[in-house]
């Protein structure tokens, strides 16, 4: 569960990114962006600990790929603002590639084990 | 090394040609945290391609960094990929460190998707980083100490880390063989379990034996 965590505290910097790198009021489209993906990556990490639900940390790759595009085919893409977006992106995608209670065997084999482990 | 199984986990088995389980926390822990020592590093040396910080120490080669750091390679590479090719770098080394962590003690049986990530992480892509470090004072005629040391913690980690790759690859060989089935094979990569792949995982294990 550990990546979630991570994840969750990603989507903080996120929000407060604008501030942060104090986005210019002219583009309310990178306010939006920051603060909408972090908002999507908190609560995508933080419904993963919900059982029904323990796979939806996976729709923040979707959003890791999306702060990757943003960032790099922006016309400003060296500005400090994109540089972020573009590295959080690929930190948030590695980490919610990795499945929840990662350190125990998936499901599958658990039962296939008959609760042996 | 002779590392036996511990008692309290009953994942742990020691998968051939090795008498250690090369997906025990013994052996994955240093990976993780060589990875992480290169990672600091080459995070250090983002910060200054950034400009957050203003010079790279380098008590070898002095100034010389900073012409490997700012070449026309690197900055090439900058305007391809988006961000400083040193932030790549710390990138992939994190990625080490988070692919080692993740995954069980029997990960090799119960998750090869996750040891072939993170063996296409450490391995093919520590060996090509380290054989361009290696390069650079051929092509940038400067040479660079902090990148050097990476690169050859690139190497060391590929030593670490070739055996459990190698018993995956192994296993899933195994598989392969004993069912000529894509599907089979393709369930067991993403832990699926079948009692086709339990099987081949026992007669794998069967193996040292022989």
């Amino acid at each position: 569960m550990w990546p979630h965590v991570v994840e969750a505290m990603l989507g903080c910097w996120l929000i407060l990114s604008p501030f942060i790198f104090a986005h210019p009021a002219e583009r309310p489209a990178w306010w939006i962006n920051d603060m909408a993906s972090g908002s999507a990556i908190i609560a995508f990490a933080l419904v993963s600990y919900w059982p029904p639900l323990k796979r939806m940390h996976l729709a923040s790759i979707a959003v890791a790929l999306w702060l990757i595009g943003f960032g790099y085919f922006s016309e400003s893409f060296s500005s400090p603002a994109m540089q972020n977006d573009m590295v959080l992106g690929l930190l948030i995608g590695m980490l919610a590639i990795i499945p929840s209670e990662a350190n125990r065997p998936p499901d599958s084999w658990r039962e296939f084990r008959g609760g042996k482990s | 090394m002779h590392d036996p199984a511990p008692h309290n986990d009953p994942l742990a088995v020691n998968p051939p040609p090795w008498d250690y389980n090369p997906s025990g926390w013994r052996q994955r822990v240093p990976i993780c945290l060589l990875a992480m020592v290169a990672f600091v590093i080459a995070a250090y040396m983002a910060l200054y391609q950034w400009r957050l910080i203003g010079s790279v120490w380098d008590p070898v080669f002095g100034s010389q960094s900073r012409d490997v750091l700012d070449s026309d390679v690197s900055e090439t590479m900058r305007h391809w990929m988006g961000i400083p090719d040193a932030a790549l770098g710390a990138f992939a080394y994190l990625g080490d460190a988070v692919f080692g962590l993740a995954g069980s003690t029997r990960r090799w049986q119960y998750r090869p998707w996750i040891v072939i990530l993170f063996g296409l992480d450490v391995i093919p892509l520590g060996i090509v980083s380290a054989v361009l470090v290696f390069m650079q004072g051929a092509v940038v005629g400067a040479w660079c100490f902090p990148c050097l040391v990476t690169a050859v913690i690139s190497l060391v980690l590929v030593y670490w880390a070739y055996d459990e790759v190698w018993s995956c690859l192994r296993y899933l060989y195994v598989v392969w063989q004993r069912t000529h089935s894509y599907r089979i094979l393709w369930k067991t990569i993403w832990g699926q379990a079948t009692p086709e792949a339990d099987a081949a995982a026992k007669a794998f294990l069967e193996m040292r034996r022989s």
